[in-house]
């Protein structure tokens, strides 16, 4: 087809999906209505998406809740069927659900669970042994190798009802890499866990694409996952693609400026701050001022001469105000 | 197979994990088998009397059939898919290089393991307890002809399971009205595990049995008790596995369809 097919794991040409979606008018007369002429509405959950992805590569998905994260990684693990566009995924037509696919890669949903909640984790990974056909050898070494990493060696015959949710996360994530997937899908992988939960995750993530070379796509509000562990960004809302880059491009190209963070020693002058750049916060004694980022430099060293100052940062515009000014670029067009 | 295997295995322990629930679930069978028992005893009481052309121990060993037959064929967790595809659990099993359907069949199977063997206690324990009247088949071939009748049954039961479980793909919200109405009423009525069906008249006796459900528990006792034979015979084999063919047929295209409604609920 393409001769450079063999580069790309994940090849997404022009993908859309619509969903119908049953529509109920709130109250008991709105039950009756939908029971006598139910209402469906048209949902576009996709709306021609394009994007290609190396072997190797750990790409994070940003968007708004319904923005179509969820959906483009179902349909990239074959659960959902596309309403029109191109998908193929290592060289699958993931819809096929070739077992030959299957066995390649994993799909992690923070929200559901393939554990079997009555029974102790270690016998879903038996369980996975024999669906995957893990050869014992090898099922053995990577179990221990998970165990080690994710420090759940304790835990493994305890019933998965009993687990906390970080425990039962990690379980979960042995669970689906068991196989060794060659791509592995992630659905907000730390949704509700606690911050040294969600660092182990994350270091464990990042470990797992190092170590194996593995195609990694995650999808997540938490902005710290993919500040630490995508250097690609793909940003999604209301089903369009609006930026897919490198995360520091990202940076750049919607962080027009820096922040200055200063704590002023007295009152002095205080009013003459705004020729240094804009004033985003002041409250004495400390101060944030907003610079363009090739006059920071300057701007610091004007505030420390002109200014009784005690100490001063400068730093980068929070992820989340960059990605709220991407989403804003694009209503106003 | 190995993978089915450690389905079965892995779904017998859960069972077991459900310990009471399980107990309960055979205490509720015994209860109907001694209603139903004490229903045909007093029906039956003069030992010389044949009515709908069974006499009390034909009518008893039927009921001591069901016990059986019952735990063999109506037994089973397939009613849990609809549960599956209406939560979106259904894409646990659709990423992972299985066959959900024989993932539930294997499933089936040991539920029927685990049923079959409490049933065979319970058997002996109320034939003890009953002394009824009981008809002992030896006739090799009629038995051969029963474990295929036996077979069919538990690949109509599954796959109308499978049929009946495929309806959220369109409609999430159905829940158990549907399992209620098929399984429970419409099973119980017309597969024979409460009555024989041929106690009904000859016109209804015909329509019932062209449905697939009399061969579920009827069918395969009455071939046990030696009352079917010769082409009636060829004939009641032959009609179930058709139906195990349309049924399937069915299953293949209402689930090709089904997975393309799929929209993987739950986020």
């Amino acid at each position: 087809m393409y001769t450079w097919v063999m580069d790309r794991a994940i090849i997404v040409d022009s993908l859309v999906k619509n969903f119908e979606v049953a529509q109920k008018e709130p109250g008991l007369m709105g039950s009756f209505k939908s029971l006598i002429s139910p209402k469906k509405k048209i949902v576009h959950a996709l709306k021609n998406i394009s994007f290609t992805v190396q072997p190797g590569e750990l790409v994070g998905f940003i968007g708004p809740n319904g923005a179509g994260k969820t959906t483009t990684l179902k349909t990239l693990s074959g659960l959902l069927y596309p309403t029109g566009g191109f998908v193929e995924v290592l060289e699958h037509n993931p819809w096929d659900r070739n077992p030959e696919f299957l066995k390649e890669i994993s799909l992690v949903m923070g929200q559901k669970n393939q554990l079997w909640w009555d029974l102790p984790a270690i016998e879903t990974f038996e369980l996975n042994r024999a669906i995957y056909d893990i050869p014992t050898r090898i099922y053995n070494e990577n179990l221990k190798e998970l165990v080690d990493l994710l420090g759940i060696g304790k835990l493994l015959n305890t019933p998965v009802r009993k687990l906390s949710l970080g425990q039962r996360m990690r379980m979960e994530l042995t669970a689906a890499l068991l196989h060794k997937p060659k791509i592995l899908f992630l659905d907000e992988p730390t949704i509700g866990l606690d911050i040294i939960a969600q660092q182990k995750i994350r270091d464990f993530i990042y470990d797992y694409n190092v170590r194996y070379g593995a195609t990694i796509l995650l999808t997540s509000h938490n902005m710290d996952d993919l500040v630490n562990l995508a250097r690609r960004v793909i940003i999604i809302n209301d089903g369009h693609i609006l930026y897919d880059g490198a995360f520091e491009e990202l940076i750049s190209k919607y962080a027009k400026e820096k922040l200055i963070k200063a704590r002023l020693s007295n009152e002095n002058n205080i009013s003459d701050l705004g020729s240094i750049g804009k004033i985003k916060k002041l409250s004495f004694p400390e101060v944030v001022i907003a610079v363009p980022r090739s006059a920071a430099a300057m701007a610091a060293s004007e505030l420390l001469q002109n200014f009784p100052v005690d100490d001063l940062t400068i730093e980068e515009t929070p992820i989340e105000e960059v990605i709220r000014k991407a989403f804003k670029s694009e209503y106003k067009k | 197979m190995r993978k089915y295997f450690q389905i079965f295995k892995i779904s017998f322990e859960e069972e077991f994990a459900y310990r009471l629930n399980f107990i309960l679930w055979r205490f509720r069978n015994v209860l109907q088998i001694l209603f139903t028992y004490f229903l045909w005893s007093t029906v039956y009481a003069d030992p010389t009397k044949q009515i709908f052309g069974y006499d009390r121990g034909g009518i008893l060993t039927y009921v001591f059939g069901i016990i059986v037959v019952r735990a063999l064929v109506l037994s089973a967790r397939a009613m849990d898919i609809s549960n599956d595809i209406a939560t979106g659990d259904l894409s646990n099993y659709l990423i992972k290089p299985i066959n959900y359907f024989k993932y539930w069949f294997s499933r089936d199977l040991a539920s029927k393991a685990l049923n079959f063997s409490f049933a065979i206690v319970e058997f002996i324990l109320l034939f003890i307890l009953l002394k009824p009247p009981f008809f002992l088949q030896t006739n090799f071939p009629i038995l051969l002809a029963f474990l295929v009748s036996i077979i069919l049954a538990i690949l109509i039961y599954s796959l109308i399971l499978f049929l009946i479980s495929s309806i959220p793909f369109w409609i999430p919200e159905i829940g158990w009205g549907s399992h209620f109405l098929v399984t429970v009423v419409i099973v119980e009525a017309l597969s024979g595990s409460i009555f024989p069906i041929n106690i009904f008249p000859q016109l209804l006796q015909s329509i019932i049995l062209a449905t697939p459900f009399p061969y579920l528990i009827y069918f395969p006792v009455e071939v046990y008790l030696g009352n079917v034979t010769g082409w009636a015979l060829v004939g009641g084999l032959m009609t179930a596995a058709a139906w195990v063919g349309i049924l399937w047929f069915l299953l293949k295209i209402i689930w090709q369809k089904g997975l393309k409604a799929y929209q993987a609920f739950g986020r």
